[in-house]
């Protein structure tokens, strides 16, 4: 059982999403996307009104990064190759995805423009996939290698924060930085543990629980910039794209963009998550959603209903 | 006629007071879509408005309003404009510079104050001023020997916010820091920025030359000190990023041309370039007229023109239309993005000054350096 909120801010509703569950035991939370200010979460308790335990997964991988600079190498190795590919990704994606957006817009015979777009679209799912194979190639390779280093700090770490996520009764992961949260919550090998496990997260928190990380910031300080992918997510939650802050992040006068935006993650359905929105998943079915919308295939919006 | 000019000598020529009450409701220059009055209030026998405008000429006859001491222009300004200008008062054949005292706006270079115009839609952005949510990095220095120069040397250095020293940053290397510290409020610039995930935590050194004039203008000399002192005595002591595309370099007017001719003398040893209104003569044909202090500027932009090739992976330019350096600028760009770099041009309707370059600080940063903005769901 997952619940995915949007941004807590201005007005909060993890008070409201944790009174739907029957919580059996302590509720512990991953606030690593919080980077330097992880573990501030008095604010977080005093919503919830009930006491939390912070996993602090960013502090203890700096602690282990400090002790075992072997791993820390390994790990910054990763990022420094992840970033890289990210680059070279992205020099593909944009004209492919110019071209895809100047077909959307172009007028031709129906017939055949609509056939030219359908494969565009392809074109540009198959980069999407390619970059995801890529990236799995490169998390993999850390995996081996970390796997034949050993390092009695790492496990104890990991097992000590492994035998909090067993015990909780409800797992509370925060927004923030979506690439660092992910990384934690992986390095600490998470990932099926939290399958197991009511689990409430919003913002980034809600992004890492899907199968696809989609960046996307229509209104950055540069301009348009198109959404890419950054990594696959922990897989929780299936057959979903969530996009936070859509309400400013997105151009949704745009009508085309969004079109594409859509079309191109199909048939994971795009989701938004605002200040408010809730969306209540069991086994990946909505059993209760308010202040969420799906993006549809004409880049208009409707809302997310349990139908 | 500016609208409140005419409402003022609606019933014929004001009274005292009826002037008193104008300058007092109003905010000078009085600005409206499209335009712009100045006005200027005291006995003089002439009153000029001297602006620094490119193409149009730098003084201006200002009218006296019948039966008043007020003076008064009317110019076309296109929106979102800004330009530094003084009234020039001329009073029994003595000519003065001064600030027009109706304006509280001013702005600061290292001659003196300007008063300010802002055309219409105008309005200083947001991420210039200070904001007290933002984290606040320090500046801290330290002197250096340059071989090169055979002298010591004052390096300032911004350190973000939550500094560590087990991280790695990216490193800008800015020529006249000081003056970007001072003018550009570039401080509070790099502390909003970084706060604001636009631009990553990163570490800047700022450069202040003795004499610009000649170091700045393709002094051999200088490209050693930046592009081989500077930055052994900067990876000694401070974590950088050692890649090419971590590390920029950045000036205004002779500060661009600084900072390109270091370019071209260690190419890609700064894989950022950010040029504010460069100073980049050259000629055609003849000689140049810009004087003998930018003869080497000439030669080296010359050369570059005649020989060029990719200088660093990503440019920034930026440039006032207000400005005659525009030509140059507009000239150079092509053969810049004809490299294979990435070159991105801003034009700005603004002029030759320090509070351009603030203003375009936050576009040039964050594209050289994005932040992780991208990556933040909070």
């Amino acid at each position: 059982m997952q619940i995915l909120l949007g941004p807590q801010n201005p007005v909060p509703n993890l008070r409201q999403a944790v009174e739907t569950i029957n919580v059996d035991g302590p509720i512990v939370v991953i606030s690593a996307g919080w980077r330097d200010s992880e573990g501030e979460i008095d604010e977080l308790q005093e919503i919830v009104g009930q006491p939390l335990e912070d996993l602090m997964l960013y502090q203890r991988a700096e602690q282990v990064f400090t002790n075992e600079p072997v791993l820390h190498d390994l790990q910054r190795k990763r990022q420094d190759n992840l970033t890289e590919l990210q680059r070279l990704y992205r020099i593909r994606l944009t004209p492919t995805i110019a071209a895809a957006r100047k077909l959307m817009r172009t007028k031709a015979e129906p017939e055949l423009l609509r056939l030219e777009q359908r494969a565009a679209i392809t074109q540009l799912r198959a980069l999407d996939s390619h970059h995801l194979r890529r990236i799995h190639g490169i998390h993999q390779n850390f995996n081996q290698r970390r796997a034949e280093l050993e390092i009695p700090m790492a496990q104890v770490q990991r097992d000590e924060v492994r035998r909090l996520v067993e015990k909780a009764g409800l797992v509370l992961i925060t927004g923030g930085h979506v690439a660092v949260l992910l990384n934690r919550i992986r390095l600490f090998g998470l990932d099926q543990l939290l399958a197991q496990k009511p689990v409430i997260a919003w913002s980034a928190g809600a992004m890492a629980m899907t199968e696809r990380i989609v960046l996307f910031h229509h209104a950055a300080p540069q301009g348009k910039r198109d959404a890419e992918l950054l990594d696959t997510g922990l897989g929780i939650v299936r057959r979903r794209v969530i996009l936070p802050h859509a309400s400013t992040r997105l151009d949704w006068r745009n009508r085309r963009r969004m079109a594409l935006f859509s079309r191109r993650f199909s048939p994971a359905v795009c989701c938004t998550l605002d200040n408010g929105s809730m969306i209540h998943l069991d086994n990946d079915r909505v059993i209760a959603s308010s202040g969420s919308s799906v993006v549809m295939r004409t880049g208009r919006k409707r809302a997310l209903t349990t139908k | 006629m500016n609208p409140q000019i005419e409402n003022l000598y609606r019933e014929g020529a004001p009274s005292a007071g009826m002037i008193g009450e104008f300058i007092q409701n109003n905010r000078f220059p009085l600005v409206e879509p499209g335009h712009v009055t100045f006005i200027f209030q005291g006995q003089a026998d002439e009153v000029n408005l001297r602006r620094w405008i490119s193409g149009l000429s730098t003084a201006q006859s200002m009218q006296a309003l019948e039966g008043t001491d007020l003076w008064a222009l009317r110019m076309e300004l296109p929106d979102k404009s800004r330009f530094e200008y003084k009234f020039e008062v001329v009073r029994e054949g003595r000519r003065d510079l001064v600030l027009d005292k109706l304006n509280k706006v001013t702005a600061q270079d290292p001659f003196g104050a300007n008063s300010v115009c802002q055309g219409f839609g105008y309005t200083r952005p947001a991420w210039t001023l200070h904001d007290p949510e933002t984290r606040s990095g320090t500046l801290t220095g330290f002197q250096m020997y340059s071989k090169a120069f055979e002298s010591q040397r004052d390096i300032q250095v911004y350190l973000p916010a939550r500094f560590r020293r087990s991280r790695s940053y990216p490193l800008l290397v800015v020529h006249d820091g000081a003056d970007y510290l001072h003018y550009a409020d570039f401080k509070t610039v790099l502390d909003n920025l970084i706060h604001r995930l636009e631009i990553p935590a990163m570490i800047v050194a700022m450069t202040q030359s003795p004499d610009r004039l000649v170091e700045y203008t393709g002094d051999q000399r200088h490209a050693k000190f930046i592009g081989e002192e500077l930055l052994q005595e900067l990876n000694a002591k401070f974590p950088l990023i050692d890649r090419n595309r971590a590390r920029g370099l950045m000036g205004a007017s002779l500060g661009g041309v600084a900072s390109l001719h270091t370019a071209r003398q260690y190419p890609n040893r700064f894989g950022q370039l950010f040029l504010q209104s460069g100073s980049f003569a050259f000629s055609d044909l003849g000689k140049h007229q810009k004087g003998p202090i930018f003869d080497p500027v000439v030669r080296f932009v010359n050369e570059y023109r005649k020989n060029p090739f990719a200088l660093a992976e990503n440019i920034y330019m930026s440039c006032g239309i207000y400005e005659s350096l525009i030509y140059e600028n507009r000239s150079l760009l092509p053969v810049l993005q004809a490299q294979g770099m990435q070159v991105h041009f801003e034009e700005a309707r603004d002029a030759h000054n320090w509070e351009n370059w603030r203003d375009r600080l936050r576009n040039g940063l964050s594209w050289l350096f994005p932040g992780p903005l991208w990556m933040v769901y909070e």
